[in-house]
């Protein structure tokens, strides 16, 4: 009835999970009879889990990561603090604990903490900047979320419900075969990536819709903002790269659940096609994550250096130069399985070219610096922080890339060491700059500046702390993975790095004191022009936080720096601009259940089938089937805000907006 | 076109476009996407044609996965043992008259005549199962001889590849059933034309990816 | 369809699957015919190919992947309505690029896997190299 779940599938003995569970278990009750009994219960159905605004998804979407991402923080706490103490010993985590935490925190911060970042800010930035009410499919866009959310909550449950897997983020065969990993750690960590990448592929196939066919009037492609390129190209990465993973997952599938012999060692299977065919995926991953940070930064330096980005077309250039060469390069994460020096050297030159296209970018950032008048605030310290870190971290890449020195570092904390380097350098700053330049857009008051400068500048410390010694270990021979070890002179090294990690938990408690600060000091730090920054783009010209429809009028683009150039104008003309616009009636889609409810019926057939419930199962997809049925029944798809409530939303904000120009230009002239 | 042009000026609240000439010059060049947001049958027919492309990509990845393991045989069957030709030329014959109907039914759409588009669609919804019982029939037969997907490398590529796009069919199928009930129920309304689009478009994809089936898996495998 | 087109102001931009001309529903039936014809002349020409003592042996998956990609082209053009107009710019490029990833995968994995087939052996080779 049950499949393989009993009683016993929860892991009684081991006490760290068990209190962690029951912390999580009893703060998520907490919540939800807060929840309840506050009343707020239909607020969050009506205006959030049902909403299809790309607004509120993108706020969704990086709660969720912000949530995933603590809990991959605390995996890494625990690493760190094992390897500080496991020096010959045993350290406090025994070896199939210690397995789960590295391949759970892999997992987490790849899937569920860095992809939602990247797309949350995706989600709320690209309409707005491309002038626009929403993206192509706003109910699909909802499905996405909660099918990200539906991973996120199985990799979550199998922390008191069975365990996690055992064999690392990428689940290499033939360990990952049901032969060698008979638990359910492994169909968690496939089920989880299956459902979550359906969701992903949505994401990409909505944005590449969204951004190639529904932009403002005007608004050519070289107009568009860089966030917005990346973002494309970004987007047409995880519509090529996706696939892949699914279908190489499913093959594990087939493996471990009717006995195929894809990547087994028995009947011909070839464990080492698995290999291939996940770095397929994996490396144009990293772009899909590492580009949209590029927009960022764009966007971020440009606006407060003062200037347009330096180079445009060929930042444009090197964005889809680098979208495509990344598909050419995934074998420079296996050198060492064997493939003979041709195939070696063709990869390696392939990545070592990838660094030209990066190479223009960091010139570009530079330059558009250079001249500029530039403002610290602490969206463009993250991006400075970035600009250094990455380029550490890109040598040693460069490094990597070449054969022979792979051989030698291949598996060592000398490559941990790199990818943290460009991950944390640049998705995790970008998201940082991301989410404080942006806040104000999506909730109407800045971050707090002091505590947002204390946490960038204990993380960079931290973060440095923390990952130059592993460099070093790892060019002493440290491989990666160790639960303990007995080579003396790591020792220190590994204790540094725990010094660090204690910085980085400085830097996570600033995070949130900035943000509990901010909201109690909202009114000092309302943005009232909806311009906090002197913006350069569209998303700008909407109050902050944006109306339902984002722009009563949609905008009609003259300039690359669309927004800069409409504030150029009105300065010219002394704010005379000021005829009122006439209103029309704005259709706007329908809220929908459908993503929720997909969700949940995914998550039921997700944890069914790991645990080989196949009636549960079979009754999961039925009805998700019939779900899709009833959304495709539906009748009205729009509603509309008439003429007079868009006009009434409107205009107290562009007579504010009038004001405020008139005196910036008053200012002008004085100065 | 010109007097939307001209209504959008008017409604431009900051007053631009006027003699400047910079703000839509490519107006009419495609893809430059200067004329703001494209239809939503375009905006439709577009994503579901990105989809389509990365469904065509997974494909591309079992056909990977078969390519390399194609002669994994582990001492058992080979393809030129146990591929039966005819039946994959009927099973190419099948599918391919199912998306010649499907091209009437679009048609019929078109024309909104309910009782052509219902009869073309059910054509190709019977050759659709038409192709995939013959495909089953294969498997069974396969499994019976011993030649299942547990056999070999081979083998399991085999029933991967081409149970995917059986696999595909089924949904198609399902989905097919749902668009007549729709069109029955709903009539030719925007929207339910834009979803017939989808499908169309998905119909006549799976028998491109069946050609290449075909072809390189049974006629190729044959030979060896 | 034409009702659809109009609401665009462009005007000139096609969804996938939907013909550039004007239709008349008698040179539609034709278009599909024609396509269908084709289409059933190049399987045919494929089954032959595969046992016919013609061609030189080696060669025959050639042919067959040749005729294989003539009949894909033929159901994009006649079926699809997938053209180089320009009015259909971004469908053909987007298919051009997932064309490409394609060809990447499958070409770029063979070419991998043979030379690891080549450098490195298989387990169940090792044991035997053992014995």
């Amino acid at each position: 009835m049950l499949g393989k779940l009993t009683w016993n599938a929860i892991p009684w003995d081991q006490p760290i999970p068990l209190i962690s569970a029951a912390v999580v278990g009893l703060a998520l009750i907490g919540v939800l009879a807060w929840v309840v009994i506050k009343g707020h219960l239909p607020y969050l159905w009506r205006e959030w889990i049902t909403s299809v605004d790309h607004k509120r998804i993108g706020v969704m979407y990086i709660t969720l990561a912000l949530l995933m991402l603590f809990r991959g923080f605390i995996d890494a706490v625990m690493m760190r603090s094992q390897q500080a103490v496991a020096f010959q010993a045993a350290g406090y985590l025994p070896p199939e604990h210690y397995n789960q935490i590295f391949s759970a925190h892999g997992t987490i911060m790849i899937f569920f903490a860095a992809m939602p970042l990247v797309i949350g800010l995706m989600n709320f930035v690209v309409p707005l900047q491309l002038g626009i009410r929403d993206v192509a499919f706003p109910t699909l866009n909802s499905v996405s979320f909660w099918l990200t959310a539906t991973g996120a909550a199985l990799v979550n449950i199998s922390l008191v419900v069975g365990e996690f897997a055992r064999t690392g983020w990428l689940a290499y065969p033939p360990l990952s075969e049901l032969q060698y990993s008979p638990g359910v750690g492994v169909d968690y960590y496939l089920w989880a990536l299956q459902i979550s990448g359906i969701g992903t592929l949505i994401t990409g196939v909505n944005f590449v819709t969204t951004i190639l066919k529904t932009r403002a009037r005007g608004m050519s492609y070289l107009r568009m903002p860089m966030f917005c390129w990346t973002s494309l190209a970004s987007n047409l990465l995880i519509v090529a790269a996706f696939p892949v993973l699914t279908a190489t997952l499913a093959m594990l599938l087939l493996d471990r659940y009717v006995g195929f012999h894809f990547f087994t060692n028995e009947a011909g299977g070839n464990m080492m096609m698995f290999v291939n065919l996940i770095w397929v995926w994996g490396h144009p991953e990293v772009y899909i994550l590492v580009l949209p940070a590029f927009g960022v930064f764009s966007e971020v330096i440009s606006t407060f250096s003062g200037k347009p980005l330096f180079g445009y077309r060929s930042m444009v250039a090197a964005t889809l130069f680098i979208c495509l060469v990344s598909f050419l390069v995934w074998l420079h994460h296996f050198f060492t399985m064997g493939a003979g020096a041709n195939v070696n050297t063709a990869f390696g030159i392939a990545t070592t070219v990838i660094a030209v296209g990066t190479g223009v970018k960091i010139y570009n950032w530079l330059f558009t610096m250079y001249g500029g008048r530039i403002r610290f605030a602490t969206p463009m310290l993250w991006s400075v922080a970035f600009i250094v870190t990455f380029v550490i971290g890109g040598m040693t890449g460069v490094l990597l890339a070449v054969p022979p020195a792979d051989f030698q570092l291949h598996n060592s904390l000398f490559l941990v060491a790199h990818f943290h380097n460009v991950i944390i350098g640049a998705v995790l700053f970008a998201a940082f700059a991301g989410l404080t330049y942006w806040f104000p857009k999506a909730f109407g008051f800045r971050l707090h500046e002091g505590w947002g400068k204390a946490a960038f500048w204990l993380s960079v410390a931290g973060f440095y702390v923390v990952f130059m010694p592993l460099y070093l270990a790892g060019l002493m021979g440290m491989t990666r993975r160790l639960q303990h070890y007995v080579v003396p002179e790591w020792r220190p090294l590994m204790l540094i790095a725990a010094a660090g990690i204690v910085i980085m938990c400085a830097a996570l408690a600033c995070q949130i004191i900035q943000i509990v600060v901010s909201i109690r000091r909202r009114e000092e730090l309302r943005d009232e022009t909806g311009d906090p920054w002197d913006g350069r783009s569209l998303e700008w010209a909407t109050p902050s936080p944006p109306p339902v429809f984002n722009f009563a009028v949609l905008p009609n683009v003259q300039d690359q720096d669309a927004y800069w150039g409409i504030k150029q104008r009105a300065a010219e003309s002394q704010g005379t601009a000021s005829e009122p616009p006439e209103y029309r009636p704005i259709e706007l889609p329908r809220n929908s259940a459908t993503g929720f409810v997909t969700a949940f019926f995914a998550t039921v057939t997700g944890f069914a089938l790991i645990w080989h419930i196949w009636w549960l199962a079979i009754l999961g997809l039925v009805a998700a089937y019939a779900v899709f049925v009833k959304f495709a029944w539906r009748d009205a798809e729009h509603y509309e805000i008439p003429a007079e409530e868009v006009e009434r939303i409107d205009r107290p904000y562009r007579e504010k907006l009038e004001g405020a120009l008139g005196i910036q230009n008053s200012l002008r002239s004085l100065l | 076109m010109s007097t939307a042009a001209t209504h959008f000026r008017q409604t431009d609240p900051y007053k631009l476009g006027h003699g400047h000439g910079g703000g839509y010059s490519h107006r009419y060049a495609t893809g430059h996407g200067e004329g703001g947001p494209a239809s939503k049958r375009v905006v439709v027919g577009y994503g579901f044609w990105i989809f389509l492309l990365s469904d065509i990509i997974m494909f591309s990845a079992f056909f990977a996965a078969y390519a390399v393991l194609s002669r994994e045989f582990a001492g058992g069957p080979t393809g030129r043992e146990l591929f039966d030709l005819r039946g994959t030329a009927l099973q190419t014959a099948v599918l391919l008259a199912s998306s010649f109907t499907c091209g009437m039914a679009t048609l019929a759409v078109e024309q909104r005549n309910q009782k052509w588009t219902q009869i073309a669609l059910l054509i190709t919804g019977l050759l659709g199962a038409t192709f995939l019982l013959l495909e089953v029939r294969e498997f069974t037969e396969l499994v019976e001889r011993g030649a299942g997907p547990t056999r070999s490398a081979f083998l399991s590529s085999f029933f991967a590849l081409v149970g995917c796009h059986g696999i595909h069919v089924t949904v198609g199928l399902l989905w097919l059933g749902t668009m007549m009930a729709q069109f029955l129920a709903k009539g030719f309304r925007e929207n339910i034309r834009h979803r017939y689009l989808c499908f169309s478009l998905f119909w006549h994809t799976l028998d491109i990816i069946w050609v290449a089936l075909f072809s390189l898996v049974y006629l190729v495998g044959s030979l060896q | 369809m034409s009702t659809d087109l109009s609401n665009n102001t462009e005007g000139l931009d096609l969804a996938p699957g939907d013909e550039p001309t004007g239709h008349r529903l008698r040179s539609d039936i034709g278009t599909y015919l024609l396509g269908l014809v084709l289409a059933a002349a190049l399987t045919a020409a494929s089954f032959w190919a595969a046992h016919t003592p013609l061609i030189y042996g080696p060669s025959v998956p050639i042919a067959i992947s040749v005729l294989a990609v003539a009949q894909m082209g033929i159901h994009l053009v006649f079926f699809l309505h997938i053209t180089t107009a320009p009015d259909n710019t971004n469908n053909v490029l987007a298919l051009g690029f997932g064309l490409l990833i394609v060809c990447i995968v499958v070409l770029g994995s063979l070419w991998i896997m043979t030379h690891l087939g080549e450098n490195v052996h298989s387990v169940p080779d090792v044991m035997r190299m053992q014995r």
